[in-house]
């Protein structure tokens, strides 16, 4: 049975600073080494400066996933040289060596695809630096160092090697992100917020360990890959190595990679600079109170309370996004409107980060539109214009409808004159009407075209049948 | 002597240290005496104790709160075009 | 104007309108530049000095709120940051770095209107005892300058003693501190572990070491510990102190206290006679005082050193990886490269002693050792911690010469690493246990000095410098000789 078990790095970019010093979580708007102070620098004499909020949220972390969490947690320091390192060690935590139940959790569970997948255990630990190579052949090719990621809080997540298929693995990174976002933790689609390495083994043979994978997209083809890698192995009868390869994403294939000289000796000894940080029950209560309603629940209540339709209420609260649009704007009358609306009509604008972070979309506005279809103010057609209006620009319905002109033509004689003028067009069709009644939407569907979907369908049709003789 | 400590042994760890030896064989003998010397702990009979520790508590943790550090750290600094850090190549 | 004079009495003496800040600044500098060619206390003269100094003097002339200081000369041992300063830590490998923030100790003397008068000299990374192991030469005894000062504060206790300033801070991580004090007949003081903020101490065994003042007398050091200790947001290990005043009574003496003389720093054959006897001496004065002394045993304290080095060497190796030249250090540049090699060469500006530490560092905590030794030596600490919490519960001080031996001469231990070990045989338990220890000059036998240490429990350093007070208040010492 193939065996696949990961290593995800989380980033908390929900936080406002990073784990030991006071330079900004999120790194990525800054120019080269200007966000960084002598603690994330490592500079001589510099101590460490434990953030609260990221205890917190990590604890919160461990809970979501149903972990077991400790009494007092400590750090410790993973030894070794690389240039992305400023201390050339990182401050992390260690869940051996008689330290067990000194890391933020550990014998978790998430449930995917109706299999339980065990949390082996989740810790903080700081980010390195970035490397950036510069120059084009091998030759003139330089090391340059970043130093705006370093200390950036990280949550590592451990799994048992419980996941059979790639597509396991992508249904649970789903559900880890959309649990991630939902508590508030961590925005997973910021570019690098969320990496992760994976261990794969088929039946009999060694785990091989796969690093360097960029995506989550590519996570899939790498394991998918790596499986492949593995049974022809086994199918030529060849031993399959344990080793660490690499996921190359340019040939889209792994390959082994050189060992470094600095693994597997890491000296690991207590960060004596953090004492060892007591956290009690009063603390996780409160963190338990605090923790937002989760994902499944949050659907069932969608169901129960307001009658939305399963597959609607599944994408309201697996998007923080959506349910938070949806809570605001809702109003227990118009909510299955709002859900509707939400899940078909401005599900196409706001489909990329870059989308949803320029949309002037208030959730009052969705509530309005929904009010002004169902008083008749405005048709379906039109609704969808003005709500694209609305997420460009922000501005009242009211102003949009006038701006646009997308006022219903319920006016009896300018929808009559439209409608004659339609007849008149389409001789054809007013023949066929006669005898298949369907072909009336055909021209309810001019008169539409012709007011530009302004036109009330219910008035249209009604005058429309009365000059057929319908 | 009870723990020979190898050449070998030696020049894995100066690797690992990243430090260069000399006089492998004057930093042997010095280092093998101190390891000798510490030797003594066997004797401690200490395998039971429980390793005391410095604790403090959640709510004495620094605020997590966004505080630009206002000087130029690149000043002080290594720099490559102003900007980076250069490091030596990665093989 | 007598440079001898103590912080306190240079207070009263600028207070009087005895003497100028300028005066006493100028006549220090000179002093400086007469005998530190041959003591070689400093790495570096703060050339602001003078100026700093006339700005004082303008404040207390035109009635402004001047600091506690008065701008009273202070020197500080070159492994403590302050902006814009070069930093060496007594290494070349770090020749070129500029600090570029300061140390929490240095703000608060600035508060005050410290000068600070220098940089002084140390065993390169405070990995010494001699100060033979600094990069940039070695200081020298003003009591017989063919003697070692004691280290690793070397440069800081022969300042002071040398009369070339009123005072230093060094630091401290088995001994570092009080035994250049005891070598060089100044006070030296231990906080107890958390009681002085280590922001901007460059670490070298961080779960242990303090940074302390060296000073002419016990008051003077309580003077300073007021100013530089307490709680500090940039340090999670310092705790609070409730703003104790440690000058509070210090003259209430010992009558009634009970002191137990610790059997295996004193009985030991390692002691040599000189000062033994000294110590016996210093047992009859407290007994004078009112104390009573009886001889105590710390089991641990056999295994102590072994722990220690064997902690401090795993820390260390841990504490300075990050001085590989890439980010800052010397004039290396790393073009043409490849990242181990270059490590491996840049780490050759560490010193030989600095070098053995990290071997040691990179062995003991390391798979299939690490049980063997680090993790024993954990247990040690933990233990004596233990033994010694237990008896200071029906005790209020423990004794002991600070050093076995007198200054030795230059070269004389460098070559036999475990009898160089030995010499912080009786100081560093203070530092595995977190507890204050306190040196005080007690003789000056065949014209080189003796210290007697005094402990307490955690946070007392009240009684502590009460105890040191009343003995020193017994001793008449010869001035330095130079």
């Amino acid at each position: 049975m193939t065996k696949i078990g990961l290593e995800i790095h989380c980033q908390l970019t929900k936080l406002e600073s990073k784990l030991f010093c006071s330079c900004k979580a999120d790194y990525r708007e800054f120019e080269p080494n200007t966000n960084v102070c002598p603690i994330c620098m490592g500079i001589p004499g510099s101590l460490p400066l434990l953030n609260k909020k990221a205890v917190e949220k990590a604890t919160l972390i461990a809970m979501a996933l149903d972990c077991e969490t400790p009494e007092k947690i400590a750090f410790f320091r993973k030894n070794y040289f690389y240039p992305d390192l400023p201390k050339n060690f990182q401050i992390t935590q260690l869940n051996a060596d008689g330290y067990e139940n000194t890391s933020i959790g550990w014998n978790g569970k998430v449930t995917v695809d109706n299999k339980e997948i065990q949390i082996r255990r989740i810790q903080l630990e700081e980010d390195p630096g970035r490397l950036i190579y510069e120059g084009a052949t091998e030759r003139t090719k330089v090391t340059l160092v970043d130093y705006n990621r370093a200390g950036t809080p990280l949550v590592e997540i451990v799994t048992e090697p419980d996941f059979e298929n790639p597509h396991h693995v992508r249904n649970f990174l789903n559900i880890l992100s959309d649990l991630l976002e939902n508590l508030d933790v961590s925005d997973p689609g910021l570019e690098g917020a969320m990496r992760a390495d994976a261990n794969v083994s088929i039946e009999g043979g060694s785990k091989v360990e796969i690093k360097n994978i960029g995506s989550f997209h590519d996570l899939e083809k790498a394991v998918h890959f790596e499986i492949t890698r593995q049974q022809s192995l086994a199918e030529r009868e060849i031993e399959i190595i344990q080793e660490t390869r690499h996921w190359d994403d340019r040939r889209k294939i792994t390959v082994s990679a050189r060992t470094k000289e600095e693994e597997g000796e890491y000296r690991y000894h207590l960060e004596a600079d953090i004492p060892w940080v007591n956290i009690d029950s009063n603390v996780k209560n409160q963190l338990q109170i605090q923790m937002p309603e989760n994902i499944s629940s949050k659907k069932e209540r969608y169901i129960s309370k307001y009658n939305i339709a399963p597959q609607v209420a599944d994408i309201l609260a697996s998007d923080k996004y959506f349910s938070d649009l949806f809570e605001n704007a809702n109003n227990e009358t118009n909510a299955k409107d709002i859900a509707n609306m939400i899940t078909t009509d401005l599900m196409g604008l706001v489909d990329t980060r870059e989308k949803r972070e320029q949309s002037k979309l208030e959730p009052t506005h969705l509530t309005d539109l929904i009010e002004y279809i169902k008083s008749n103010k405005i048709t379906r057609t039109s609704a969808k214009l003005a709500l694209e209006e609305v997420v460009k620009t922000g501005k009242s319905l009211p102003q949009i409808i006038e701006e646009l002109d997308l006022g219903h033509v319920s006016d009896e004689s300018t929808l009559s004159d439209i409608i004659s003028l339609v007849l008149s067009e389409e001789t054809k069709a007013v023949e066929d009407a006669k005898q298949n009644s369907e072909i009336v939407n055909f021209l309810v569907g001019k008169v539409m075209q012709k007011t530009h979907g302004k036109a009330d369908p219910e008035l249209t049709l009604t005058i429309l049948k009365k000059n057929l003789g319908l | 002597m009870k723990n020979l400590v190898t050449e070998e042994e030696i020049t894995r760890v100066a690797k690992l240290m990243k430090i260069e030896l000399e006089d492998h064989s004057e930093h042997m003998k010095r280092v093998q005496k101190m390891l000798e010397y510490f030797d003594i702990l066997d004797n401690a009979n200490v395998e039971s104790e429980e390793i005391i520790v410095q604790e403090t508590d959640l709510e004495k943790l620094r605020d997590d709160k966004y505080v630009p550090y206002d000087q130029k750290l690149l000043k002080f600094l290594k720099t490559y075009k102003g900007k980076y850090v250069k490091a030596p190549k990665l093989s | 104007m007598d440079l001898s004079i103590s912080a306190l009495d240079y207070q009263r003496g600028i207070k009087n309108g005895d003497f100028t800040v300028e005066e006493f600044i100028s006549k220090s500098l000179e002093r400086i530049e007469s005998v530190d060619k041959n003591l070689h206390a400093f790495l570096k003269l703060n050339d602001l000095a003078l100026e700093n100094a006339k700005e004082i003097d303008r404040k207390i002339k035109s009635n402004q709120n001047v600091g506690k200081c008065f701008g009273m000369p202070i020197s500080v041992k070159d492994n403590i940051c302050i902006a814009g300063s070069i930093t060496t830590c007594g290494s070349k490998a770090l020749e070129h770095f500029k600090a570029p923030y300061t140390a929490t100790v240095i703000d608060k003397l600035n508060s005050e209107d410290a000068i600070i008068i220098g940089k002084t000299n140390l065993d390169e990374f405070a990995m010494g005892l001699s100060t033979e192991f600094s990069a940039y030469g070695k200081s020298k005894n003003p009591w017989n300058m063919d003697y070692v000062p004691g280290g690793s504060s070397g440069g800081s206790a022969v300042s002071v003693s040398a009369n070339e300033c009123i005072a230093s801070l060094g630091s401290d991580t088995g001994g570092s501190i009080r035994n250049p004090a005891s070598f060089c007949s100044v006070v030296g003081l231990k906080p107890t572990y958390g009681l002085v903020s280590r922001y901007g101490l460059v670490s070298y065994a961080n779960s242990i070491e303090q940074i302390g003042p060296l000073t002419k007398t016990v008051e003077d050091s309580a003077f300073l510990l007021n100013i530089i200790s307490g709680i500090d947001p940039n340090d999670n290990t310092t705790i609070d102190n409730d703003n104790e005043d440690y000058l509070s009574n210090i003259d209430a003496g010992i009558e009634g206290k009970k002191i137990g003389i610790i059997s295996e720093m004193t009985n030991s054959e390692g002691i040599n006679d000189e000062v033994l006897n000294s110590t016996n001496d210093a047992i009859k004065t407290f007994e004078k005082l009112g104390a009573s002394c009886e001889y105590v045993s710390l089991q641990m304290v056999r295994y102590a050193v072994a722990a220690y080095y064997t902690i401090t060497s795993t820390e260390a190796g841990s504490n300075l990886a990050r001085y590989d030249n890439i980010r800052y250090g010397y004039e290396f540049d790393t073009e043409g490269f490849e990242f181990n090699s270059y490590i491996s060469q840049a780490r050759n500006m560490l010193g030989p002693e600095v070098k053995r530490r990290m071997i040691l560092g990179g062995f003991v905590p390391s798979a299939g050792h690490a049980g063997k030794y680090f993790l024993k030596a954990l247990k040690v600490k933990s233990k004596l911690i233990k033994e010694i919490n237990l008896i200071l519960t029906g005790l209020d001080f423990l004794i002991s010469p600070t050093v076995p031996i007198q200054p030795f001469k230059f070269g004389e231990k460098i070559d036999d690493p475990v009898s160089f070990m030995l010499v912080d045989f009786n100081t560093v338990t203070a530092n595995l246990t977190g507890k204050p220890a306190i040196s005080v000059p007690y003789k000056i036998v065949n014209g080189l000095p003796v210290g007697i240490q005094i402990m307490a429990d955690s946070m007392n350093e009240i009684p502590l410098l009460q105890a040191a007070y009343a003995l020193e208040k017994t001793v008449e010492l010869p001035e330095v000789p130079i």
